[in-house]
């Protein structure tokens, strides 16, 4: 789990498009090189490289992007057109049976039988990942305290809730102890709540149980909070492999918000032209990218704007990046992460 | 905090990592088909789940212990049925406990998408298939070795002559492993395509009774007609015609088959099929459960 030193290294790493976000030595997890699918002339992966390190790496993207066909492939169940991956120093494509001994894998779809309960499913999926029927029984227990499933996991899965069902799918992926487990939208059709339970386990599994986890999702948000890693695909691409952290740095612009009568933020971002300050409306708030130079004295022009336009001001905040910008690299007030991806590029 | 002082920590808050034995390709594919046949009976799985197969069980074996009964009480000193005979006289039970029973295996995982989970583990999905296959074998030859066993018990009771009695059940075996092979196969093809479990069962009854009960009727006719050729032709077409034709015109079994296959070449030509039966099933069966691994 040393996730605190990569981070740092990330920093200073320069990402190429060849070798993105180079995991060191024999921490790597998984490493594809070029990796491309075809279906027919539909484009699922193309010429992917990335490798994966321990902790916890989420994986971008909306629907289509390719996730699901990545995990396939690196699973051994899906060949790829061209290009190589290594699961654990195995390759998928010759020793799969291998990978799928020491990986575990947590389907998006429904995948639980109704008339099972989740205890004797769980012992023969154990069983069915290679250990002994006692062991499987131990271990399922386990689990099964571990993703919080407590007396239901005797009842049938087809009563439970979506929460409990995801526990459940979750608890099969982890009974034969992987090094490496594969979640598929995790917190698919989960409430609020059990979302953050499901993301709060996620990252006990990446940290404390010391199991290598990849996760994807296309809500963006979620992966901030439990990632020490973030891959973004996009139409099969690769569009950045970084630390989670450098998705949100200091994007230098401050966030501006006002209350009065009528308009306040119009008459705000006037008096503000005035004051020679360019500001953009972003949902309630007001953007602003102060000039060089100006340093802190640009509090004291938006005080005074705020004056003029005779609104109440109630915060200056500053703004930072967040994954989801990635994928909005049109939008104007994002320049800034354009132009960091091309510096890296 | 460094590394090191975390993984402390790890250990404090309860997760065990395993270490120990990991099993072979074969001892997991023998979990699964020990699982399955549990599953084919009902057992593992819910209380009314088990009601149908042991209905079916008890009242295919009833005529059985009926006969046997009959046989110690009325000193007959010879089986009123052939071994191979009783399962032609109870080819509906059988039908249905094969139809009924095939979706838990083949449909099941399909429908609920655990296909996936079994498919992400060490067993490729050929092996998957071939052990699906083997619980219903072994399931369906539960079925209909049980009365064979009873009747020879029977008749080694009545003093019947046990060399005989042991041949004649010895080749009802034989023909009994070819005929659960076939009806798995069919059985398990239809219910690997129609992951509906209604349409399955329905399905699987329709191809093995009412095709049977066509093939017979075309039988009976070309014996009629003095042209038993075309019977022999038409048997070919459905697994219970193939073992009568079988069970009577190779093993020479004492069963009624309409025109049992004459002449070593048609004899050679019903067991070449029969053998096609089974093995085209596995066939269709694996491709089946690959074609879902790369979906």
């Amino acid at each position: 789990m040393e996730v605190g030193p990569r981070v740092e290294a990330m920093h200073s790493e320069p990402i190429s498009a060849t070798v993105p976000h180079e995991v060191q030595g024999s921490d790597v997890v998984v490493r594809t090189g070029g990796l491309t699918k075809r279906y027919g002339s539909v484009v699922a992966l193309d010429s992917l490289d990335v490798s994966l390190g321990g902790g916890v790496t989420g994986l971008v993207g909306a629907n289509g992007a390719g996730k699901s066909t990545l995990i396939k492939i690196l699973l051994g169940l899906l060949e790829p057109t061209s290009g190589r991956a290594r699961v654990l120093g195995h390759d998928p494509t010759t020793e799969g049976e291998a990978i799928r001994r020491a990986v575990g894998y947590m389907p998006e779809h429904d995948c639980l039988p109704p008339d099972v309960s989740a205890s004797d499913f769980i012992v023969h999926l154990a069983q069915m990942s290679g250990l002994p029927r006692t062991a499987a029984r131990e271990r399922t227990a386990d689990v099964l305290r571990h993703v919080g499933l407590a007396e239901e996991r005797y009842r049938p899965m087809g009563g439970y809730s979506t929460g409990m069902k995801q526990r459940a799918k979750l608890a099969q992926a982890l009974v034969h102890d992987p090094r490496l487990v594969m979640l598929d939208e995790p917190t698919n059709g989960l409430d609020p709540a059990a979302r953050d339970d499901m993301l709060a386990l996620v990252r006990r599994i990446g940290h404390d149980f010391g199991i290598a986890v990849l996760v994807t999702s296309h809500l963006l948000g979620e992966l901030e909070r439990v990632s020490d890693h973030v891959v973004v695909l996009d139409g099969g691409r690769l569009l950045r492999a970084s630390a989670t952290t450098d998705f949100m740095v200091d994007t230098g612009t401050l966030l501006i918000e006002v209350i009065g009568d009528t308009h306040p933020t119009a008459r705000m971002a006037e008096a503000l032209r005035a004051a020679g300050l360019d500001s953009i409306p972003r949902g309630q708030l007001l953007a602003i990218e102060p000039p060089p130079g100006v340093g802190d004295r640009v509090y004291d022009v938006i005080r005074d704007a705020a004056c003029d336009a005779e609104v109440g001001l109630v915060r200056i905040q500053a703004d930072h990046h967040r994954i989801e910008d990635v994928f909005n690299l049109d939008t104007p007030s994002l320049a800034a992460v354009e132009g960091e991806l091309s510096h890296d590029a | 905090m460094t590394p090191e002082s975390r993984s402390g920590v790890i250990h404090d808050l309860g997760y065990r990592p395993y270490a120990g034995i990991r099993q072979a390709e074969g001892r997991i594919a023998l979990a699964l088909f020990v699982t399955g046949l549990r599953n084919a009976f009902g057992l593992g799985r819910s209380g009314k789940s088990k009601l149908l197969p042991f209905i079916l069980l008890g009242l295919n074996l009833l005529p059985a212990l009926i006969l046997v009964a009959v046989m110690v009480f009325t000193n007959l000193d010879e089986l009123p049925i052939g071994y191979a005979a009783y399962a032609g006289q109870t080819q509906m039970l059988l039908s249905v406990f094969a139809a009924a029973q095939a979706p838990i295996l083949f449909s099941r995982d399909l429908r609920h998408g655990s296909i996936v989970l079994y498919l992400a583990r060490p067993l490729r999905s050929a092996t998957y298939a071939l052990m699906r296959w083997c619980s219903l074998t072994v399931a369906l030859l539960i079925f209909l070795v049980t009365p064979i066993v009873v009747l020879l018990l029977g008749a080694l009771l009545s003093e019947a002559d046990v060399v005989d009695q042991l041949t004649e059940a010895g080749w009802a075996v034989l023909a009994a492993v070819l005929l659960a092979g076939m009806l798995a196969s069919v059985t398990g093809v239809i219910s690997a395509w129609s992951t509906r479990r209604g349409f399955g069962v329905v399905a699987s009854i329709a191809v093995l009774l009412f095709g049977y009960g066509m093939i017979a009727a075309v039988q009976a006719i070309a014996y009629d007609e003095a042209s038993d050729r075309v019977g022999e032709y038409a048997g070919l077409l459905a697994p219970y015609s193939l073992y009568r034709g079988i069970a009577a015109g190779v093993l020479d079994s004492s069963i009624d088959a309409i025109t049992p296959p004459s002449g070593a070449p048609m004899q050679a030509l019903y067991v070449a099929v029969a053998l096609l039966v089974v093995l085209g099933g596995i066939g269709l069966l694996v491709w089946r459960y690959r074609r879902a691994a790369a979906r």
